[in-house]
């Protein structure tokens, strides 16, 4: 009896669960799933990419890049630098306030840019880690109600790109929360307001109503899903329950096509996906090849490696696009007009191969050496290493893929003193807005970013001579100098720059950035 | 290692097993070759042992060897020339399907006997020296299970590997610390019965070394349980090894193994590419399948008082 | 039974100290966590002040038992990413994989049991055969790989059932919104039933291998036979004799299906994007988020323990031979 009244039971539970099951998002709602969530929500915190999409969202900034990569005012209105361009000035939009109602003045601007300096809340995220870096940060200042000037060591001529990532906020709210409150009680600034945090799960937020830069059909809500499996966000995007996927696998792009639910929009990005050559003595002293080591300090082999992998094969297979391969560290338009990318060549690597003094062996191996590389963290990375293992094996560098993953090994292995390679693969993030952004990785031979320890002073010499003149066109020929010199010595495997694959609903309107920025207040229903 | 052998010690084992067991193993014998499944799933892992013997030998192609031009091929495609060139279709860096499921059958097979060998012999050692030797020494055991079980494997087993980083030596282990709890819970439930029996008493009494005693008098008498169990356990290593290289954490790409083949198939599903997934799939299927079989029909003849245990 | 209890919480605390001490060896073997709470661009003096904020400057020891010393007042410290409490984020986080678990847990053994029974009563038929192919079969499929392909197949092919997401019943419960759990409810199960299945196919399976056999071996007993030759009916031979002595070992096995379950809990949360600790405690593991790690850690061992004492006494209630002891 009972096991009849368990059957009846289940059976009329699951007739009711297997009814046709509807979820899709409304009219005003729209729905991001991006693969991991935000762990804190602090404007002068923000570290992950996903978190940042978020947060620009919630708070504006005093100038915005658009997606061409024009830099173009937002709460500021206009700016001035001082004569040595050590300082910007900028002039605020009257009016402004902060979700909770508190007024937001140049007082607050001063505070955001300072807060996230604070040695004593001692952030780690990307502004005080990486943005202040960058800028050479010294100071913000409020002159006025409505002038804000922000000081920095030194003339940057990309100062502006870099101080529109600073997330502005309010003083009196974030100065009555301690640290740990602030982390996810965001008081916002920007377009959109915080609703509610579930976490690992959703982060729901809604329209601010007379929001002063508010864009015509904007949608009411956004709901950003966690979805950290690539098939189950694809499956959500086809059944329509997701506008907007990051991260489509390209191997999946025609499939989610064919639903007609959805598109996939493949943009050229701007981060440059390179392998590494380790040149630095300390590595050398500690790695137990030697022959490796002394090969890829010899230019001739440099060259070689790079005329051995076909990368235009490895974008149409791997990633799914066609791409044009990197001359050197600098994203197109800006990268020097006259420079050829390294052709496929494996007869001419050999050659060249056989003229540095490596010949193959009886086995046919001329030595071996082994390639580093992150697991998951770029596109298709892990097959892009293993493809690029197989050219480089296939002109008798008999190399050896090792994956790693990417936040616990590979991190600590590359920022924790260089130790990674002989050959790794990364992906530096770039911009199109300046030659000087992408090139910034190199600005010192001891750079934090100058992974591969390259100290060639020819190149090094160059930013000496670009300070010393504020003519462009002057600058523009000392740069295309630079990255010849980039070009012929080769310090990377020049890759290519990484597209990126985004999934979007048929029921909207909206364009991927080149930038990896997922920003939605222009998506509109369609 | 293998099955056969450790059947093959027990069966010619010492003079002193007594004979209703030996009569066991006999009449096991003579039922396979009435009973059809166990004579299959016997079949089934014989041509999977010889596959991971003879891999290079049989196998078409080298299952590193990369073609990304020809990638994604379903089976059995036909060449310009005419010529079937990959049987089970190519890969996402067009490697060949079935030369990496021949290879994989070795790995796999490895990782499953050898972490289920490491298992069980910590877990028997531990377990018998346990129910041997008693009094603190047990209690230490018994409590060094609890924390064993109080840790879920999963959790134990990433840490293992995110920290030492993944491979196949570490796989094996960390899949076989994960196991040694059952082989210890049983040895020594075995070993406190067998204490008491004559045979065991008579041998101490004759002045045998206590270790000598434990694992030539006792370990014989108390090892069908512990095959059984062994059987049921080499499907759960395969399968667990499939989770963790779905979590990213098996072994590298370039040691083909079904589970990291599965794995690897996991964003290909939606675009229908089936034999990625079908191929490594049936081969994990068959295995665990055939080692389920011959453990039920192995338990039934050595030990019909586990019935239900894996 | 003051005795019993005593010596169960001593054993528990020995199981949480080696736990916690476990997790953290383990975790400071592969060397300094700080690299990972520092900017590509930090100096090296920027990376030496990190490492002493977060205390990772001190010796291991004096790292270890300042942590211990937080547990005994139930603090088990900040977590390094969520730079809160690091018990609140687990605490948070494990509402949902209770969920998962328990409806795990029903399907495991709701389902094993029947099939199981009707197994035995059929011994040698077609039933049993079908029914125990079944069992192997579902004994031999990687959770993953099932999780997938009941996503593209029941969810995005036939959309019977939501592909991925997470409704709360026990979270609003717990804050005693019930009438939020209630109308919660329908809709939570849908969302449970592909990953809960997921994870319990391979103990369904098991438990229904168990249950058969048990059940055979109980059917052939003396006091079956005499309830028979009684002239009582099959069913309630079945169920009034059989069926209690056939729990048994589903019951021994209930405590260990747990850990079991959560074992599948971190495969399975990722696929379906079910907001649990399993995936929370992957994540922490990779960014070396130790407070994070051993606060769930710490959970886990207290919910197994508690879950043994549950399963102790529940068999001294079904078995008047067992005594606590």
């Amino acid at each position: 009896m009972a096991i009849r009244s368990l059957v009846i039971a289940l059976a009329l539970g699951l007739s009711l669960a297997f009814q046709a099951f509807a979820q899709a998002p409304d009219a005003n709602t729209l729905v991001v799933a991006q693969s991991v969530d935000a762990s804190k929500l602090d404007p002068a915190d923000t570290g992950s990419r996903p978190e940042a999409n978020i947060a620009a969202h919630l708070w504006g900034t005093l100038v915005q890049t658009t997606s061409d990569g024009d830099i173009v005012p937002y709460f500021a209105e206009t700016w001035t630098t001082n004569d040595t361009g050590t300082e910007i000035t900028f002039r605020m939009v009257p009016g402004l306030q902060c979700h909770d109602g508190e007024p937001l003045t140049a007082i607050d601007a001063a505070y955001s840019f300072n807060r996230a300096k604070d040695p004593e809340l001692a952030f780690t995220g990307n502004t005080p880690g990486f943005i202040f870096a960058s800028l050479g940060f010294v100071e913000a200042r409020a002159d006025s109600d409505l002038d804000v000037t922000i000081v920095m060591e030194q003339r940057n001529p990309i100062a502006l790109g870099l101080i529109g990532e600073v997330f502005i906020h309010c003083m009196d709210s974030y100065m009555a929360m301690s640290k740990d409150e602030a982390a996810d009680n965001p008081v916002g600034s920007g377009p959109y307001r915080f609703i509610e945090w579930i976490k690992d799960d959703r982060i729901v937020l809604e329209r601010v109503a007379d929001y002063p830069f508010a864009v015509e059909g904007a949608f009411e809500r956004i709901v950003w899903r966690v979805i950290p499996e690539a098939s189950t966000r694809a499956a959500e995007l086809m059944d329509g329950n997701v506008d907007i996927v990051a991260n489509v696998s390209p191997d999946q792009a025609a499939t989610i096509d064919a639903s007609g639910r959805a598109t996939v929009q493949a943009v050229a990005g701007t981060r440059r996906i390179y392998v590494g050559f380790n040149l630095r003595d300390e590595f050398a002293a500690s790695h137990d090849n030697p022959i490796a080591i002394e090969a890829i300090n010899n230019v001739l082999v440099r060259r070689a490696m790079n005329h051995a992998v076909d990368v235009e094969t490895i974008c149409t297979q791997l990633l799914g696009t066609d791409c044009e391969r990197a001359t050197g560290l600098v994203n197109p338009p800006n990268d020097p007009p006259d420079l050829e990318p390294y052709a496929f060549d494996p007869e001419g690597a050999e050659r060249l191969l056989d003229e540095a003094g490596y010949p193959r062996g009886a086995d046919g191996v001329r030595f071996s050496i082994r390639l580093q590389s992150p697991n998951n963290r770029y596109l298709n990375d892990a097959n892009v290493a293993l493809a690029v293992g197989q050219y480089l094996s296939d002109v008798g560098v008999q190399t050896d893929v090792d994956l790693l993953d990417f936040s616990s090994v590979y991190v600590p292995l590359i920022i924790g003193g260089n130790m990674a390679g002989p050959l790794f693969l990364l992906g530096s993030g770039g911009a199109t807005w300046n030659a000087l952004y992408d090139m910034a990785d190199l600005s010192r031979v001891d750079a934090g970013t100058n992974y591969t320890g390259w100290d060639n002073p020819d190149w090094f010499s160059g930013w000496d001579r670009i300070a010393a003149t504020t003519d462009e066109a002057e600058q523009r020929v000392i740069v295309n100098e630079m990255l010849q010199v980039f070009y012929d010595d080769a310090p990377w495997l020049m890759m290519y720059f990484q597209p990126d694959f985004y999934g979007v609903s048929t029921r909207i309107d909206w364009d991927a950035r080149r930038d990896e920025k997922v920003i939605v207040t222009d998506a509109t229903l369609r | 290692m293998t099955p056969p052998s450790v059947a093959q010690t027990v069966v010619t084992g010492p003079s002193r097993t007594p004979a209703p067991r030996r009569d066991a193993w006999r009449r096991a014998w003579r039922s396979l070759t009435k009973a059809v499944w166990p004579l299959l799933a016997i079949v089934v892992l014989l041509i999977i042992t010889v596959a991971a013997f003879a891999g290079p030998a049989i196998a078409p192609k080298d299952p590193n060897r990369q073609n990304i031009i020809n990638r994604l091929q379903p089976p059995m495609q036909v060449d310009r020339a005419g010529v079937v060139q990959h049987y089970l279709g190519t890969d996402a860096l067009g490697r060949d399907v079935l030369s990496r499921l021949i290879y994989g059958a070795r790995v796999s097979l490895l990782v499953g006997f050898t972490a289920v060998f490491i298992g069980g012999a910590l877990g028997v050692v531990l377990g018998m020296t346990a129910g041997f030797v008693g009094g603190r020494i047990d209690a230490f055991i018994m409590r060094l299970a609890d924390i064993q079980l109080a840790f879920p494997f999963i959790l134990l087993a990433i840490m293992f590997l995110v920290v030492l980083g993944s491979g196949v030596l570490n796989l094996v282990l960390i899949l076989g610390i994960g196991q040694w709890v059952t082989y210890a819970r049983i040895a020594r439930a075995q070993t406190m019965s067998q204490r008491e029996k004559e045979y065991v008493e008579a041998a101490l009494a004759l002045g045998a070394r206590r270790a000598s005693v434990l694992f030539k008098t006792i370990l014989p008498n108390i090892l069908a349980p512990l095959i059984v169990i062994a059987s049921f356990n080499v499907a759960s290593v395969i399968l667990a090894e499939a989770a963790l290289s779905f979590l990213g954490l098996g072994v590298p790409p370039t040691v083909p193994t079904w589970g990291g083949m599965l794995a690897e198939s996991r964003d290909q599903l939606l675009a229908g590419r089936w034999w990625l997934a079908v191929y490594p799939g049936v081969a994990i299927m068959l295995t665990v399948l055939a080692f389920n079989i011959l453990g039920d029909w192995l338990r039934d003849f050595l030990d019909p008082r586990l019935r239900g245990v894996d | 039974m003051w005795q019993y209890a005593i010596s169960r919480i001593l054993q528990a605390s020995v199981v949480i100290v080696a736990v916690t001490l476990i997790t953290f060896l383990t975790l400071h073997m592969s060397g300094d966590p700080t690299y990972l709470y520092v900017s590509e661009r930090a100096s090296e003096r920027e990376i030496a002040q990190v490492r002493e904020r977060l205390g990772f400057d001190r010796p291991l020891h004096v790292q270890y038992l300042s942590f211990l010393g937080g547990l005994v007042q139930g603090d088990t410290g900040r977590s390094l990413t969520y730079r809160t409490s690091a018990m609140d984020v687990v605490l948070e986080r494990l509402p949902a994989t209770i969920e998962l678990t328990i409806m795990a847990m029903l399907i495991a053994v709701t389902f094993a049991i029947p099939l199981g029974i009707v197994a035995a009563l059929n011994r040698g038929t077609a039933i049993d055969g079908g029914i125990m192919a079944l069992a192997m079969f579902g004994q031999s499929i990687p959770s993953f790989w099932l999780g997938i392909m009941l996503i593209l197949f029941v969810g995005l092919g036939l959309s019977w059932l939501p592909i991925s997401g997470h409704v709360p019943v026990i979270e609003p419960l717990l804050k005693g919104d019930l009438e939020r759990a209630w109308s919660n409810l329908p809709n939570a199960l849908r969302y449970l039933i592909m990953p809960a299945f997921t994870i319990s196919l391979f103990s369904l399976s098991r438990n229904a291998r168990l249950v058969r056999s048990s059940m055979l071996e109980v059917l052939s007993q003396d006091f079956v036979r005499t309830a028979r030759s009684k002239g009582l009916k099959e069913r309630a031979v079945v169920i009034r004799h059989a069926l209690r002595n056939a729990w048994m070992p589903v019951v021994t096995m209930l405590g260990l299906e747990f850990g079991f379950l959560l074992s599948g809990v971190v495969v399975v949360e990722t696929v379906f994007s079910w907001p649990g600790v399993g995936r929370l405690v992957f994540n922490a593991i990779n960014q070396r988020d130790i407070p994070l790690v051993q606060s769930a850690v710490v959970v886990f061992a207290l919910v197994f323990v508690t879950l043994n004492l549950v399963v102790d006494v529940l068999y001294a209630r079904l078995d008047p031979r067992v005594r606590l002891s």
